[in-house]
């Protein structure tokens, strides 16, 4: 039965020279449920997301995904299991067209990367399927422009557009709505729910905006200082005297 | 994609090139015949730096080792007697392949600065290489070649001491050259190379080993600038150690930043201005490596696209604003 | 045993020469974030300034004393007028700058001194040979091996106990920080860019007396210096010690156990490095 969690994390840590950054962290996702990691900042949160992604091996602990262990690997490694995931800041590339950035994740996935001698204009399939993955996220449109011209909102659907089209498992998010306006923002938790339900992905955010969090996520982790405060959904989450506590020196659960 | 302007005005233009092209050792000085021989065989090296620097956003400081690899191999191979011209030239680019590969091995594990430093270093290291082993590579004065293998085409056999005839086989081979890369660039590899260029984090993290990317990349640039190589030595009539030198490594990089790194052509448009400044300046002065320096200067800081790409980008505003 | 020291000896005078040129480079590029491919040139430059000031004076020290200040002095042109319009562009332009420099300022240096070997004396004091063993040894040799730690040692009591040291320190490892405490960082990077060409140039005039002249001095220099801050780091000050050290060493006692593929053995150093410790024996982590 798959009941297998998409991400176990067992005792992670990691420290940069002396200094603890994230501290045996351990936790589930169980597949399909979307889960939120909150923390005030200087939490551990991105290098948490670093770790898991493959940016860097983490200095102690196990990182499991769909069942297999992830731990170490590159990130090259681990996207082709099912995981992707975006940037605080966006990551995309500007000088190639909407369309193209799509095509990349695309080709790389059905192994057309090392062709060399055929044009890429007879990929025609997965011209095709890049266009899905546009349509889909509402930006056919600006399928042909260079994705440096578009607006900042759009370039973060871009974004979201590269880390889809693989139809990855697990998608982790690191601050989806960062530098949106709320008509963006509105936009995006839309997006992020419309694409959890219809294509089972997991997505897994990490966000300072809490009505993004509280909107959509079912399971949120408490991340302080290193270490994993509070586990729980929403509601628990809210009430939860620690969280509140935490939040007193860094900021206010708005919701 | 690298701006390719479609327009069938550059097909027609491209055309005529190349018949000029063809036409010249028929109507031009013997001079200027050999002149041209020399831009298309350096336009070539240029192009293939190119696959680098525009490309894959590699500045590497060696390929004049690669070059020289492909000079020796062919100089060796003809001194050994062998006589297919086509075979001298493969292997040229297989062993200039072969020794990218083992250096590039090293080189693609770091990036752009440290990159620019070690491709100097180990493009030297073949430079030392073919100095002092004076058994194989007869040291500082290289390999001089008394007879050259004849072309044999159905019917022909043609001596490549002719002017005329080693023009022709070089156009022949720098056209094949420039094929080769033309497909390569807008094959889906040639669009993974450009998204290194472009961001190579998020390229890893869409599941790319850029590494091997950028390996596979230079092993493919080393290979041509072999070819070139091996055509610069049945051009010159022997091979010298001066070809590995990194101020050898230094023509394709002015000749891509002259012409332009941002346009397919453009290495081979510097390679052209290159020569035509060299014939200006060496008239007037003998100090021809300060002029273009001097010259490089002002290009690096206000025309970084180079000629061609500045002038490719004019025409694209034109467009715009004719759209508009 | 007296080969053993002779070669130990040519080894740190050498290496300590390669050091005080590596440091130039590395602290630039932990400041400025730019490698210098023409900090060679400043080593030669200085070395030929020396020269012409003795020429005119035959005074080495004044030679040392004024050709760095010259060559420092270049750097200051050089980093106001050209570099700084490069700072926010793509690292390949700036390289391809400063490379632009180097065949500027390499051909300059034959055109206005020739393409022929020209030798300076060591002064009185420090010529001559001093009885090493059965054999004699070069004073000079000696002085540089001397002279190279104590230079050593001030550069780094500077870089860590005084406050334009420290500054310094600062800015390498965070710009943005530096600029955020009210440093002027464009001041700083002249001063620093000024400073490392000052340091090369001092190498190049005190190796004058330790090897002939010529306008390729620049090119093989920066090649080795190259290879002394990738084995020992980039921006590291022990590194750039360390790294010079091991390849003086190496290239000494390579001429004894490897003949003629001594010239080959900097390289196979390159190669392991890259291939164990990519970033170098104190290099950061990328």
């Amino acid at each position: 039965m798959t009941n297998v969690p998409i991400l176990k994390i067992e005792h992670l840590g990691h420290a940069y020279g002396k200094f603890q950054v994230i501290n045996d962290i351990s936790l589930e996702i169980p597949k399909g449920e979307l889960t939120a990691l909150i923390g005030p900042n200087g939490a551990g949160k991105t290098t948490f997301y670093n770790v898991v992604s493959g940016r860097f091996p983490p200095s102690k602990g196990k990182v499991f995904f769909d069942g297999q262990e992830i731990t170490g690997r590159p990130a090259h490694k681990i996207v082709p299991l099912g995981m992707l995931r975006s940037f605080q800041i966006t990551n995309i590339f500007p000088e190639l067209s909407v369309r193209e950035n799509v095509l990349i994740p695309l080709l790389l996935q059905h192994r057309r990367g090392y062709t060399f001698f055929r044009p890429l204009s007879r990929e025609k399939q997965l011209y095709q399927k890049a266009d899905e993955v546009l349509s889909k996220i509402g930006i056919l449109e600006y399928g042909d422009k260079p994705a440096r011209e578009l607006a900042y909102g759009d370039k973060r659907l871009v974004e979201m557009a590269i880390v889809l089209a693989r139809k990855p498992k697990l998608v982790l998010l690191d601050e989806p709505t960062a530098g949106m306006n709320p008509e963006e923002t509105e936009r995006m938790i839309l997006l992020i729910k419309e694409l959890a339900e219809r294509f089972g992905t997991t997505f897994f955010l990490t966000e300072h905006d809490m009505k993004v969090v509280f909107s959509i996520a079912k399971q949120i982790f408490v991340l302080h200082q290193g270490g994993l405060l509070a586990t729980g959904t929403p509601e628990e989450i809210r009430a939860s005297p620690q969280v509140r506590e935490a939040y007193l020196g860094g900021g206010t659960i708005k919701c | 994609m690298k701006k390719q302007p479609n327009y069938p005005k550059t097909g027609i233009f491209l055309i005529f090139l190349i018949g000029f092209l063809i036409g010249c050792p028929f109507f031009l000085p013997t001079y200027w015949t050999f002149i041209l021989g020399e831009i298309l065989i350096m336009a070539l090296f240029s192009m293939s730096f190119n696959l680098l620097l525009g490309y894959s956003g590699l500045l590497s400081f060696g390929q004049a080792g690669f070059f020289g690899v492909g000079a020796y191999a062919a100089a060796l191979l003809i001194l050994k007697g062998w006589q297919s011209l086509s075979l001298i030239l493969l292997v040229g680019v297989f062993s200039a392949a072969l020794a990218a590969v083992v250096i590039g091995f090293l080189c693609v594990r770091r990036d752009e600065i440290y990159f620019a430093m070690i491709t100097l270093g180990f493009g030297m290291m073949l430079f030392t290489i073919a100095h002092n082993w004076i058994e194989l590579t007869g040291g500082s004065d290289g390999l001089p070649l008394a007879a050259l293998p004849t072309l044999r085409l159905p019917g022909l056999e043609l001596s490549l001491f002719d002017p005329r005839n080693m023009y022709l086989f070089i156009l022949a081979v720098f056209l094949a050259g420039i094929f080769l890369l033309w497909r390569l660039v807008r094959s889906p590899f040639g669009l993974i190379l450009t998204a290194v260029r472009e961001n190579k984090e998020r390229l890893a993290f869409v599941g790319a080993d850029v590494r091997m990317v950028r390996l596979t990349a230079f092993t493919i640039a080393g290979g041509l600038a072999g070819l070139s190589g091996a055509l610069f030595c049945l051009f010159n009539s022997m091979a010298t150690p001066d070809f590995m030198h990194w101020s050898y490594s230094a023509r394709p990089i002015l000749m891509t930043i002259l012409g332009g790194s941002g346009v397919f052509l453009g290495p081979a448009f510097g390679a052209a201005v290159f020569f035509l400044l060299e014939q200006v300046i060496t008239h007037i002065t003998d100090n021809w490596m300060i002029f273009l320096g001097a010259i490089l200067i002002p290009v690096v800081i206000f025309f970084p696209q180079g000629i061609l790409g500045t002038i490719v980008k004019y025409f694209d505003r034109e467009q715009e604003t004719d759209r508009q | 045993m007296e080969s053993l020291v002779t070669n130990l000896l040519n080894g740190l005078s050498w290496g300590m020469l390669l050091f005080l040129i590596s440091v130039g480079l590395t602290t630039v590029f932990g400041v400025l974030g730019v490698l210098n491919f023409a900090h060679g040139s400043f080593f030669m430059l200085g070395a030929y300034l020396c020269m012409q000031v003795m020429h005119v004076v035959p005074s080495f020290w004044l030679g040392i004393l004024i050709g760095p200040l010259a060559v420092a002095l270049l750097g200051v042109i050089i980093e106001k007028l050209l570099l700084r319009r490069v700072y926010d562009r793509d690292v390949s332009f700036q390289l391809l700058l400063t490379f632009a420099i180097l065949l500027v300022l390499d051909d300059a240096v034959r055109i206005i001194w020739g393409a022929g070997y020209h030798v300076v004396d060591a002064p009185k004091i420090l010529a001559g040979t001093i009885p090493l063993f059965t054999h004699s040894y070069p004073v000079y040799r000696i002085f540089l091996v001397v002279i190279g730690p104590l230079i050593g040692i001030s550069l780094w009591s500077f870089f860590h106990f005084t406050r334009w040291g420290k500054i310094i320190r600062a800015a390498a490892v965070n710009r943005e920080m530096a600029e955020g405490v009210g440093i002027r960082v464009p001041l700083l990077f002249t001063a620093v860019f000024a400073f490392g060409s000052w340091l090369a140039a001092l190498g190049g005039a005190l190796a004058t007396p330790h090897q002939s002249l010529a306008p390729s001095m620049g090119e093989s220099i920066i090649i080795e210096s190259f290879i002394v801050v990738v084995i020992g780091g980039m921006g590291s000050f022990p590194g750039a010690f360390a790294g010079a050290l091991l390849l003086g060493l190496l290239e000494s006692f390579g001429t004894v156990f490897a003949g003629r593929a001594q010239m080959a053995l900097p390289y196979i150093l390159l190669a392991l490095v890259l291939l164990i410790r990519p970033r170098g024996f104190f290099g950061r982590e990328t």
